[in-house]
């Protein structure tokens, strides 16, 4: 990535390629890593960087972020009582930090997770054959350049496994937070969950406190074996930079029910790829965005349906005011073979300035016979005979319409795994709300 | 009371009551009855000072003052309480909480302290109680995914915290069960006393045999085409509305 743009077209590639360089040169890590590093470069430089025509871009303008140099972060530092700030009371034994993208085994705490959760470094796990072979075949797969570039860059990262039969009691917390910079830094945090047959595990992401100058790229992929649970939510709070991928692989009988929240930033990006590959796998999508000022939240989302009998609801509800933006660019395939789909995409707006913008682009592939698809939007101001109910029972109407958009994002609010996690959205996307009475 | 004169009002142009006339007394129940389309919401609604619904010509005496041009809070905080055939449902706000605002509405209009959740809290459940109503109501967002019956009850929880002078029960016995309608008529009973006033708009005399009216108005085409006293409802109830509004 480079100040200069009129030169070649692949100049920000060239960046990366040298970004790429001196990561290499420094580093100890293994060969494998190596290896899939090569690999994510090679694929990085075969996407390309998006251009405005791009479709997965639609929505998102990159130029901006595409021009911007940035460095490779060295791990700053952050004081304890900063982290203990941002940990959830029912985690505070059970949380993994990552300061500026690297996993900090000081400022964390397992000590409640129990012997059927491991920890490893990806450094040491990628040895392995079963995590080789899938990281490697992530890239083959790859169609973001973002998640590419995470690939290429990631200098370690932390591989978690939820052993058969296990349950884990505690609500994992994963923290990724960033100490302030004065230029701009690239941050590429990266985990690999295994959630092994018939295990359990609730796991709160939160992404936080981002300088404006940092630029935050995670990658986190979840294998969801056999009849495994995972409850998991992901806060995006950082001010920064922000673009994180999510990517789930669903066996036979498993659930995936994830809540999100979005605070917005600069230019803040999610973008799930789900799939679901044997029958029976259950997947449950809520995300709330709550945007003003000029905050951006973009969602891209990809659900896979490859096998029958597997329920997918999406739900997503964007707040936005100001001359904030959001947009939802959505697609469920089902692909051939997969009959008996379920599933549901819903996508709600609350617009509540002239100025600011909700673009929704819903998908449906459908390449089964006997399948039920839904997918619905609106776009609208507050209900207006909620704001009248409201005012007969003696609520103003500036009280009545504070209350319901509040209500918009509290029934979403609401979906978050744990009250700790609900609270935590609720000081900081209400707040926002409450500024802007 | 309630004076209403010559009430013309209608919405988009549409003129929906053409002259309506009607005197409530403080201690008194009035029954408005008449078939599917006479008028009998939109009157509640133009009563309740809803945005959509204009008076065209007539007026609108609540306390001896005219209620034209004032907006559907300051009515519900001068003591005019609205219970609606369909409430509204409101996902994400919770019902304790709501009614809070709603009560501490009307006490900061009084001139009062507001009540602290825990006060509140106590009063709630005092109300709860004489309705016969369980602790989920408390828990569960405002009229958000209850049942008819529930939403009803709902409504009749809300009066009796508000107090209001003059309640206007518009279709208040639509869709209830006979359980759910004994439910929420008893409600209704215990929280009328003599200083207030009641309406009950309603389609079937069911609700009549519960609520005992002083008067009874029979609403046709947007005028009040009979009045008399409970025996009128009977006599609707066994011949229909057709011999009156074929006359």
């Amino acid at each position: 990535m480079t100040t200069t743009t009129t030169e070649t077209a692949n100049r920000p590639e060239l960046a990366i390629r040298d970004l790429f360089n001196k990561s290499q040169s420094g580093n100890k890590t293994s060969p494998a890593l190596k290896k899939f590093n090569q690999a994510a470069l090679e694929k990085l430089e075969a996407l390309k960087f998006p251009d405005r025509k791009h479709e997965m871009y639609t929505f998102v303008g990159t130029r901006e972020l595409v021009a911007t140099e940035f460095a490779l972060a060295a791990s700053g530092t952050i004081a304890k009582e900063q982290v203990d700030a941002l940990i959830y009371s029912n985690s505070k034994n059970s949380c993994l930090v990552f300061v500026d993208g690297a996993f900090c085994e000081e400022l964390s705490d397992i000590s409640a997770l129990g012997a059927g959760v491991r920890l490893t470094p990806l450094s040491e796990a990628i040895e392995q054959a079963e995590v080789s072979d899938y990281l490697l075949a992530t890239v083959k797969d790859e169609n973001d350049v973002f998640s590419a570039m995470n690939g290429a860059l990631v200098s370690d990262g932390l591989v978690l496994e939820i052993t058969e039969n296990t349950t884990v009691d505690v609500p994992l917390q994963i923290l990724y937070i960033s100490s302030e910079s004065k230029t701009p830094v690239l941050h590429c945090p990266r985990i690999l969950i295994f959630a092994r047959r018939s295990s359990e595990l609730n796991v709160a992401v939160k992404f936080s406190g981002g300088a404006t100058s940092c630029f935050v790229n995670a990658v986190q992929d979840i294998l969801v074996e056999e009849n495994a649970h995972i409850t998991y939510s992901q806060f995006q709070d950082d001010s920064a930079w922000h673009f994180s991928k999510l990517r789930t692989t669903q066996k036979r009988a498993s659930r995936f029910i994830s809540s999100n929240a979005m605070s917005g930033a600069h230019l803040a990006r999610c973008h799930y790829e789900m799939w679901l590959t044997e029958p029976g796998a259950e997947l449950q999508l809520n995300s709330l965005s709550v945007l003003h000022k000029e905050e951006q939240a973009h969602n891209y989302v990809q659900i896979h349906h490859q096998a029958e009998h597997c329920t997918s609801t999406q739900l997503f509800r964007n707040l936005v005011d100001d001359k904030g933006r959001s947009s939802i660019d959505g697609t469920v395939v089902v692909h051939p073979g997969a009959q008996l789909t379920s599933s549901e995409q819903l996508i709600n707006n609350l617009m509540l300035s002239d100025d600011c913008r909700a673009d929704n682009k819903p998908n449906l592939k459908i390449y089964a016979d006997d399948v039920k698809c839904t997918h619905g939007a609106t776009v609208g101001q507050l209900n207006e005979d909620q704001v009248f109910y409201l005012k007969t029972r003696g609520l103003s109407e500036a009280t009545a319409r504070t209350l319901l958009t509040r209500s918009f994002a509290e029934s979403m609010i609401q979906t978050a795994p744990s009250p700790q996690v609900a609270e935590d959205w609720r000081n900081v996307l209400l707040k926002k709300l409450g500024a802007n009475e | 009371m309630l004076e209403i004169k010559d009430l013309h009002a209608g919405s988009e142009g549409n003129e929906i009551l053409k002259g309506i006339s009607l005197s409530v007394k403080k201690g008194e129940i009035h029954a408005i009855m008449g078939p599917n389309g006479s008028g009998k919401s939109t009157l509640a609604k133009v009563l309740s000072g809803h945005p959509a619904y204009k008076i065209t010509s007539g007026e609108i005496l609540f306390e001896g003052k005219d209620l034209q041009g004032v907006s559907a809070e300051d009515r519900a905080l001068n003591g005019i309480f609205m219970g609606y055939q369909y409430p509204v449902e409101v996902p994400g706000v919770n019902n304790a909480e709501f009614l809070r605002m709603a009560y501490n509405a009307r006490l900061v209009k009084q001139g009062k302290e507001e009540l602290d959740p825990m006060d509140f809290d106590d009063l709630l459940q005092s109300k709860m109680d004489m309705l016969g109503m369980e602790v989920k109501y408390k828990e569960r967002n405002l009229n958000d995914g209850f049942s008819g019956g529930e939403k009803k009850k709902n409504e009749t929880l809300q009066m009796a915290l508000l107090e209001p002078k003059l309640a206007i029960l518009d279709e208040t016995d639509s869709g209830l069960d006979i359980d759910a309608l004994r439910v929420v008529a008893d409600g209704v009973n215990k929280l009328y006393t003599k200083d207030k006033a009641l309406i009950l708009i309603t389609h079937y005399q069911r609700l009549l045999d519960y609520i005992k009216p002083d008067y009874v108005h029979v609403l046709s085409k947007g005028c009040i085409i009979k009045s008399g006293e409970k025996g009128l409802a009977l006599e609707l109830e066994a011949q229909g509305y057709d011999w009156l509004t074929k006359v």
